[in-house]
């Protein structure tokens, strides 16, 4: 399907608020930090590390990425069928988005419940230290991302809002969840 | 100097903002004061090891006997201008279109603060340095009350920023830009990440932890100076109305 | 919905599932029996990662569309991240083992 819409290069826009972004960034480079400290302490312990890392499931932090990319994807569909104005479109993905978190939410409190059960807690050794620590404040992101994420099904649900750069900032702040714990799957679960 | 004193002068019968650039110069003189009390003078910033033995943390106290006097004492002196900071911060919120409320309970909020974020420790740290042949374990007791207070009792700052990060986000008035909002977001959050100091004695999550400590006073300086100079923009946006803050001309 | 843009988006996700996908393989490649740091599946997983991060960032988060400054600001990061990461690792292998 072509229309002339198409053929036109788009003129350059944030996606959203700038502010959102500048949030984003910011957050971004203080996780980045959180890492830095995490690759420096796994340095100086590499066979603590490892040993404990063993019981992690890497399969589980697979599944985790599938649904939050999934998520991110969902999402971005909603953002676009907003932008073209077909806003029942945009609800169900707005509506999938949150589904996809929720079932990240449950899997990763039951894989905490399951790590505890096998007796690591968070005082266990440094490597499940960082591995609350990080699950635990991305967690939180993501429990403020469904905060969000009601926010832009507000938006969404009557013709009096759907303000287009809310649902923006919305998404944008979502796919942060989303692109954090893609590094945090990386340092926790991958490498070695 | 005497331009500058007329200046002054003029100012403090002229200007009627000068309520407001009293209670900004208040704030940035404080933070100053504070900073160079808490870390040059008393040297309790950047904090010790929480795992320091007690024969350790004599000596420790031994080392910053006067200096934790002399520090202290004048953080207690000056510490009733954390009234006027707030008030001035309470302000902004006044200027917002949101409830009075918003105000209102950043100012019960922050009025509080002044406990753990500064008095406690000054009571601690002077009565260790005050008899210096104290009981070891005393001594002890006092140096982990000191930084557990200091440190461990983020939730009265986190919720202030809450709240302050929802009166920004709701504003019709752009009184702040709204990444200010967010940036109470990440100052809140960055808040919760020292609770973990209650637990850890060594280690990144111990008081003076790479994350619990210093990444989290980077975020904190950081907001700081963020806030400081977007207040004295407000103020000089500011034409006492109710409406939206007109932009500063360019 | 614009079909070229759906279309897109599903694309993306199944280059940014396959990749994730693949990460498996680091589970059966060297056995935790042998507990040692393996700095190529290190810095891969970290490299790895930021390739997806960088498809997250310009395809869903749509800074492809955006601005130059804020496709600059973001590719700083990714490039921050990396040097920061990986610097990080290696540099505290070295000072480890000496």
């Amino acid at each position: 399907m072509t229309n002339a819409a198409n053929t036109q290069p788009r003129p350059r826009f944030v996606p959203g608020q700038p502010d959102m972004w500048a949030f984003v960034l910011f957050e971004a480079l203080v996780f980045t930090a959180y890492f830095v400290v995490y690759v420096v302490r796994r340095t100086q312990s590499p066979e603590l590390f490892l040993e404990s890392q063993a019981h992690l499931d890497l399969r589980v932090g697979v599944f985790h990425t599938l649904v939050l990319l999934a998520s991110s994807w969902s999402v971005a569909r909603c953002v676009q069928a907003a932008r073209e104005r077909s806003f029942r479109t945009a609800l169900t993905n707005a509506f999938l988005t949150l589904l996809l978190g929720f079932v990240f939410l449950v899997s990763k409190v039951l894989e905490w419940a399951a790590k505890i059960e096998e007796g690591f807690g968070f005082t266990s050794d440094e490597f499940f230290s960082f591995y609350y620590f990080l699950t635990a404040i991305h967690f939180l992101h993501l429990l403020i991302g469904f905060g969000v994420l009601a926010i832009c099904v507000h938006q969404l649900w009557s013709p009096a809002r759907r303000s287009q750069e809310t649902i923006e900032t919305c998404a944008t702040y979502w796919h942060t969840i989303d692109f954090l714990w893609v590094l945090i799957f990386a340092l926790l679960y991958v490498m070695r | 100097m005497s331009a500058l004193l007329r200046r002054i002068a003029w100012h403090w019968r002229y200007d009627e903002k000068r309520e407001l650039w009293i209670g900004w110069w208040t704030l940035v003189v404080f933070y100053n004061l504070y900073g160079l009390l808490f870390f040059v003078v008393a040297r309790t910033q950047p904090p010790p090891k929480p795992s320091l033995e007690p024969s350790e943390i004599v000596q420790w106290f031994d080392d910053r006997h006067y200096g934790l006097l002399f520090g202290y004492a004048i953080v207690f002196i000056v510490g009733g201008a954390t009234a006027i900071m707030n008030a001035t911060l309470a302000y902004t919120m006044r200027r917002m279109s949101v409830s009075r409320a918003f105000a209102y309970s950043y100012l019960v909020i922050y009025a509080l603060a002044t406990l753990p974020g500064m008095l406690i420790m000054g009571v601690a740290c002077t009565v260790g340095a005050m008899r210096p042949d104290r009981d070891p374990e005393l001594m002890s007791w006092l140096y982990d009350f000191a930084f557990l207070s200091f440190e461990g009792t983020m939730g009265v700052f986190l919720i202030g920023s809450l709240v302050w990060m929802v009166a920004v986000l709701l504003d019709r008035n752009r009184v702040f830009p709204k990444w200010f909002g967010y940036l109470n977001l990440c100052n809140a959050l960055t808040e919760v990440v020292v609770a973990p100091a209650w637990i850890f004695k060594r280690g990144a999550f111990a008081w003076d932890g790479a994350i619990a400590w210093w990444i989290n006073m980077a975020v904190f300086v950081t907001y700081t100076a963020v806030f400081l100079t977007l207040l004295r923009r407000m103020i000089l946006r500011e034409d006492f109305g109710s409406g939206p803050l007109p932009d500063l001309p360019r | 919905m614009n079909a070229g843009f759906e279309k897109r988006l599903s694309v993306v996700l199944l280059a940014l599932s396959a990749i994730t996908l693949s990460q498996l393989g680091v589970g059966s490649l060297e056995g935790h029996a042998a507990l040692r740091p393996n700095a190529t599946i290190t810095s891969s997983a970290i490299v790895i990662a930021l390739i997806k991060v960088r498809i997250i960032l310009r395809e869903f988060m749509e800074v492809r569309h955006a601005p130059v400054l804020l496709c600059r600001l973001t590719d700083s990061w990714v490039v921050l991240a990396g040097v920061g990461l990986l610097g990080s690792y290696f540099v505290g292998m070295a000072i480890a083992r000496g």
